[in-house]
């Protein structure tokens, strides 16, 4: 199959299906109903199931039953519906079940607009729902890299029993760029003894749930889930860095902002200021790595966010004062220009702007 | 690119590439007259439509009917009663550009007694590299729902097959073949290949042969100079 002209919310939708997703239960919300509607249409083909559910609340709660029995399911939203679905996304968290949920974020709080935005991160990143849990969330930069992404979104959920969200923007979700699938490629599987499917009465009922009413058995089982955090903190950090290595100024930006950024870190290197750029692709866990390497050497780091600065929290965390943490957003739906990220680079290196 | 009467609408597959042929027709027939219009009837999708070119078009005097102001990327499905000024307006050429597939086409069938004496054209944009129209049985599935919900019949078909900027001739003859056989099959007429402006060069051949326009692309994305 060769390069095909989609969206980002039909790429999501065409790599879960290749990564063995016949489950989708979903609500419409701008900017992510194009996901849903392909869904609808797709899954029918590959004798899969899809169900609008008649909320978002009702979605999670089918995806929790789905991943109960075993299956591969997903379902999407964007930021107020995927605000509705933490109940359910701690749910599985403490039930321990696989599931992928995508949230392509729109400007906030509240019901806020429909442009993209990032300042959903503290809510995926920090555990978002009720209850000592992380996720792990993936952030695409371009549609090529939602096709890997997604696959390894529902690798992981499967490997850890756990939920992961696959984080974009209202961009991501409505841009169109060309895309190839690579068919035929093997689907992992993974051994499921905990599914209930059934016994053939050769051992206990299985039981699923995240009740836990016996306190010592709750803290137990809450230090287990922390033990396997600090297993996808050793194993699933993913980012990528452009120019770091002599850089003065790094920048840090994740998915479509990083791909802006990237111009303006051209743009400053042409003017001779040594910069680079981090992009975190896990944003739990964080890639503490790249700036553990580069916090002694460089001047310093400018977050670039479509937030008020949410990921440079994080950014200060893993710096420990050992460098200047700057920060430059856009929020509302308005997405940083160029230009303006150039300016930022300028003014933090000293140099006068022209 | 020229339309053929008062009124052209643009329809197809969500993605299929409508807005930016509207914008270009809409430039372009503003150079052969006075006045011309751009009614935005996307109701579908609020990214990258008509109203997202505002600039463009005051810049070449074409007017843009569209929500106004915060209407304009409200999540509402909206359209503004400027239209019917400009349709029985016989000095004015009107653009429409639709939302995608019979949804999109739903927001035309309101206007059906308004325009239906008026000869209105209703063109298909045909991109062959999108999912669910890269078949003859798929594009002809998604033109009879349009014509259903737009209660008009399509008049024409245009080949925009692309995949972006790494588009290729080799696309552009794919479309060219599956528009022909669609539009045999429907008997409906193939009237022209959209490609964009840097595959000038290696078009030549095909532009020799059948009527080709090239195309300025305007919805970019904020990393793209």
């Amino acid at each position: 199959m060769g390069k095909v002209l989609m969206k980002g919310n039909e790429v999501i939708a065409e790599s879960a299906v290749h990564a063995g997703c016949k489950y989708f239960f979903g609500y419409p919300i701008t900017p992510q109903s194009e996901l849903v509607a392909y869904m609808a249409r797709r899954l029918p083909e590959v004798g899969g199931l899809f169900l609008q559910a008649e909320s978002e609340v009702a979605a999670i709660n089918m995806v929790y039953g789905a991943a109960s029995a075993g299956v591969r399911v997903m379902t999407s939203s964007s930021s107020p519906g995927f605000s509705l679905k933490q109940e359910g996304i701690s749910y599985l968290a403490g039930a321990q079940l696989p599931a992928v949920i995508v949230n392509i974020a729109r400007g906030g709080p509240g019901l806020g607009n429909i442009q993209p935005a990032q300042s959903d991160y503290f809510q995926v990143t920090k555990g978002g729902g009720h209850g000592d849990y992380h996720t792990p969330v993936l952030a695409p930069a371009s549609l090529q890299e939602i096709v890997d992404l997604t696959k390894d979104a529902f690798d992981i959920a499967d490997r850890y029993r756990t939920p992961v969200i696959l984080l974009g923007d209202g961009m991501l979700g409505q841009m169109m760029e060309p895309v190839e699938f690579t068919e035929g490629t093997e689907i992992r599987k993974f051994a499921k003894p905990w599914a209930t499917t059934g016994t053939l009465g050769d051992g206990p009922p299985r039981t699923i749930t995240s009740l836990e009413l016996d306190a010592e058995s709750l803290e137990k089982r809450n230090w287990d889930l922390q033990q396997k955090f600090a297993v996808m903190k050793a194993n699933e950090i993913r980012y990528e860095t452009y120019l770091t290595e002599d850089a003065d100024y790094i920048m840090v930006a994740f998915g479509t902002v990083a791909r802006i950024t990237m111009n303006a870190v051209n743009k400053a290197r042409e003017a001779g200021v040594k910069v680079g750029l981090i992009r975190p692709i896990s944003l739990w866990p964080f890639p503490e790595k790249p700036f553990l390497e580069t916090r002694d050497r460089v001047k310093g780091y400018i977050s670039v966010e479509m937030s008020a600065g949410q990921m440079v929290e994080d950014v200060r965390l893993v710096v420990e004062g050992h460098a200047q943490v700057d920060f430059f957003g856009r929020t509302g739906g308005i997405v940083p220009t160029q230009d303006e990220i150039f300016e930022k680079i300028m003014m933090a290196a000293g140099g006068v702007t022209v | 690119m020229k339309a053929n009467g008062k009124i052209t609408i643009l329809s197809g597959h969500f993605g299929s590439g409508k807005t930016e042929i509207a914008i270009n027709l809409a430039l372009s027939e503003r150079t052969k007259h006075d006045k011309v219009a751009i009614n935005d009837l996307d109701i579908i999708n609020p990214y990258y439509r008509s109203r997202d070119a505002a600039s463009v078009f005051r810049e070449h005097d074409v007017e843009l009917i569209a929500p106004q102001n915060r209407l304009a990327s409200a999540d509402l499905p909206i359209v503004s009663g400027e239209i019917y000024r400009v349709l029985h307006d016989s000095r004015y050429r009107l653009i429409v550009d639709a939302g995608g597939d019979k949804d999109g086409a739903t927001a035309l069938g309101q206007y059906y007694h308004e325009w239906k004496d008026m000869q209105p054209e209703l063109w298909f944009v045909l991109n062959a590299n999108r999912p669910f129209v890269s078949t003859l049985e798929g594009a002809a599935y998604t033109i009879g729902k349009i014509e259903n919900a737009s209660r008009l019949k399509v008049t024409g078909i245009i080949n925009n097959t692309n995949i972006g900027l790494e588009t290729t001739m080799e696309d552009v003859w794919r479309g060219h073949e599956l528009s022909s056989l669609l539009a045999e099959k429907l008997n409906i007429a193939f009237l022209f290949t959209t490609i964009a402006n840097h595959l000038q060069k290696d078009a030549c051949n095909f532009a020799y042969r059948y009527e080709a326009f090239f195309i300025k692309r305007y919805m970019k994305l904020p990393w793209e100079g």
